[in-house]
């Protein structure tokens, strides 16, 4: 770490304790950038990293009772933040410096822009800068990340891997001295990942120190100058070198397929599209999916897999062929959204998960059972938004187990789910398959898909980057 | 696919409002008429007649029917009784007077409604934002435009979440009702937490900008236009006085 004047970013933090909290959330974390470095920080879901990355983004403390006792040194400047007295910061100058990219990239879009290019230039306009500047500035970066066919585009209507491919393309846009990334590569496929990859290496080269968020090592953390680990808030440097390729995860869940000759869900000659589109999302879709099968879809980001799950789950209709199986027949789909936000409106995890459930029934009787293979037991009286993004994606899960569906839809569900969430998922895909249902998911995470699918199909290219996508978006 | 209008968002506002205030002023059920079908004939061409009309119906059947409450079913003053029962009388000046307000309200909702129709509302922003108008007004118009879009999809998504998690709806108003219960509460805690998690990203991307700033958005002008919208400024204040001058003037 560089601890000299040849730093963009210094942190000495005694202890941060959000407001109303018991316990302090992050205390005994010492940073200090470079020009040019690359930090990761790694730590489980709930670990304070989100948390972190908000204090050195300047938008924590909060001035509504937050207790921040820190020293930060940017831009040649040294702010000292006292509990009680906390430094009113100014956002737009400390993002001139420090850039963040969230965990969930939606919270970065504006929502007030009608492209994305436009979305891209938001931070540009509102500092003024002419509009041909802003014309060749978003031409280069769309040359240097192949975003040319997402810039007409509606961003409300982007599938969540080119939400987070945009997002850090505006961040980039505003060339800051420092970026936080937080999970930058979740829900990207690989050729979105590696121009991510690339974009990094380069903003490095020009000098951008950055700052990696991460649950588990990955390509990116490949060359990283430090390494922190942090548990229950507090930083421990790592000594190892990061692998530059993780192993991957032991084939826990995929054993042979069952009886193979029961179909559960099959599509034929399947098209979809959606209203106000003039080409289909999905087209001439031929896939089965057996009793005890793990099967994984695969494609780039906007290729229409979840898509796919939404018309197995019976929430889109084909235009062309049919989807059926016995499951559906049955009525026994279940479908984890790739946004947990979209699935839970509940007050407590327990009544999220009893939602829809007749009192009395075998499922409600489930639910204890349910909460503990899930390791939310505890949290059942809490409100799923009070929970860490993994447990928060657990309870999401819980929902859709607590029915025992016979095929098991799954979109991304190792986002946001850290090594203990990883595992709970697996055992839980154990159960489903070994009571000789089934589970089609769609993921970008390469070490799950070989650890859990049986067989993957491969959606094509984004025929999906053309539609106009009015459910959230091509998946 | 819907059309929108090629002309500046504010030279749309500025023919509407000048027409409105105009018709209003001379106060002819047949000049309501013209401007009325004219509206119509312009929601043709954007390809939006119908939900013109059904917007308009939806507004102005029950402003229409307090009309004719009022003023035509019991009307004192009138002479020509058409029927009378009671306290009530139908007379032919009520009726005639229950239609021309009804026309002039006509006019005055059928063009406001045409002018949300016609302006692509990303254009109406940019406009705002481009004017020398304080830049909190454009954050205002962005937030309340975009405001009703965002909970149409939101609540559609949570929808699709309730559906598969096995919630029957039923249909009918016990149907609307009920699903309006399961949504509401969501659709709100999800809206206000949604605008906390992007407030702090807005706030540090500048928005809104507190100084000079630019727009990546071109919204269509010309000197051609900025006329137009400076002779229709002066009709929306002089039309009125031109036409009610006279009676003004006789009355005097």
């Amino acid at each position: 770490m560089s601890t000299g004047p040849n730093r963009v970013l210094g942190l000495e933090l005694a202890r941060f304790r959000y407001s109303g909290a018991s316990r302090d959330t992050l205390s005994g974390i010492n940073l200090s950038l470079a020009p040019g470095s690359l930090t990761v920080v790694l730590g489980d879901s709930g670990s304070g990293k989100s948390t972190l990355g908000a204090v050195l983004a300047g938008m924590l403390p909060r001035h509504d009772g937050d207790a921040l006792d820190a020293t930060l040194h940017l831009a040649g400047q040294r702010i000292r933040h006292r509990p009680g007295a906390a430094v009113r910061i100014d956002p737009v100058g400390w993002a001139r410096q420090v850039g963040l990219l969230p965990q969930d990239a939606r919270h970065y879009l504006s929502g007030v822009r009608a492209t994305v290019a436009e979305e891209l230039a938001l931070g540009l306009e509102n500092a003024g800068v002419p509009r041909a500047q802003m014309h060749r500035r978003i031409a280069a970066l769309a040359d240097r990340l192949e975003l040319h066919a997402l810039l007409d585009r509606d961003p409300a209507q982007l599938s969540g891997g080119q939400e987070r491919l945009v997002a850090l393309a505006a961040l980039a846009l505003d060339t800051p001295t420092v970026l936080v990334l937080d999970e930058p590569l979740a829900g990207l496929d690989a050729a979105a990942a590696a121009r991510i990859c690339e974009m990094l290496d380069r903003l490095r080269s020009g000098g951008t120190a950055l700052v990696l968020l991460a649950r588990a090592v990955d390509r990116l953390t490949a060359g990283a100058d430090t390494v922190l680990a942090l548990r229950a808030g507090s930083c421990h440097e790592l000594d190892t070198a990061v692998p530059a390729d993780p192993a991957p995860l032991a084939p826990a869940v995929r054993g042979a397929p069952g009886t193979p000759d029961e179909v559960l869900l099959g599509f034929s000659g399947v098209g979809i599209g959606y209203p106000g589109s003039a080409h289909p999302v999905v087209e001439c879709l031929e896939l089965t999916v057996r009793a005890s099968e793990c099967v994984g879809l695969a494609g780039p980001n906007g290729s229409g897999k979840t898509t796919v799950l939404k018309a197995a789950a019976g929430l889109l209709r084909p235009s062309a062929g049919q989807v059926h199986g016995k499951s559906l027949a049955a009525g026994t789909v279940g479908l984890l959204l790739q946004n947990p936000s979209d699935q839970l409106f509940e007050r407590t995890v327990a009544r999220e998960v009893a939602f829809g459930l007749p009192r009395r029934g075998p499922a409600a009787a489930r639910i204890p059972a349910v909460l503990d293979s899930l390791g939310l037991g505890e949290h059942a009286q809490a409100h799923p938004y009070e929970l860490p993004a993994s447990a928060r994606r657990l309870v999401a899960l819980a929902t859709v187990l607590v029915r025992e569906p016979e095929v098991l839809l799954l979109d991304e569900p190792t986002e946001a789910l850290d090594a203990h969430g990883l595992a709970l998922l697996h055992a839980a895909l154990a159960v489903v398959l070994d009571r000789g249902g089934a589970v089609l998911l769609a993921t970008h995470d390469e070490a799950f898909m070989a650890a859990t699918a049986h067989r993957v199909h491969r959606m094509g290219p984004a025929v999906a980057a053309r539609v106009r996508d009015r459910t959230g978006g091509p998946g | 696919m819907p059309r929108t209008s090629p002309l500046h968002p504010f030279t749309v506002l500025a023919l509407a409002a000048a027409a409105t205030a105009t018709t209003v002023a001379i106060g002819r059920w047949w000049l309501s008429v013209a401007v009325l079908l004219a509206c119509l004939l312009l929601a043709a061409w954007a390809r939006r007649a119908r939900r013109l009309a059904g917007l308009a119906v939806a507004i102005l059947a029950p402003a229409f029917g307090s009309q004719l409450l009022i003023h035509s079913m019991a009307d004192a003053a009138g002479g020509h009784v058409l029927a009378a029962a009671g306290p009530l009388r139908i007379t032919a000046e009520g009726l005639a007077t229950a239609g021309a307000l009804g026309l002039r309200t006509g006019v005055l909702v059928v063009a406001g409604l045409l002018c949300t129709l016609l302006i692509d509302r990303h254009d109406l922003i940019a406009a705002v934002d481009l004017s020398p108008a304080p830049p909190q007004l454009g954050y205002l118009l962005a937030a309340t435009l975009l405001l009703l879009p965002a909970l149409e999809q939101r609540q559609r998504a949570i929808g699709q979440a309730q559906l598969l998690r096995g919630a029957t709806l039923g249909g009918g108003p016990r149907g609307w009702f009920r699903r309006v219960r399961l949504r509401s509460v969501p659709l709100v805690l999800g809206a206000l937490q949604d605008a906390a998690d992007r407030s702090a990203h807005l706030a540090a991307r500048g928005f809104p900008a507190a100084g000079p700033h630019t727009r990546l958005r071109t919204v269509p002008d010309s000197a051609a236009q900025r006329r137009v919208r400076r002779i229709a400024l002066a009709c929306i204040v002089l039309g009125p006085v031109a036409v009610l001058a006279p009676t003004w003037a006789g009355a005097a």
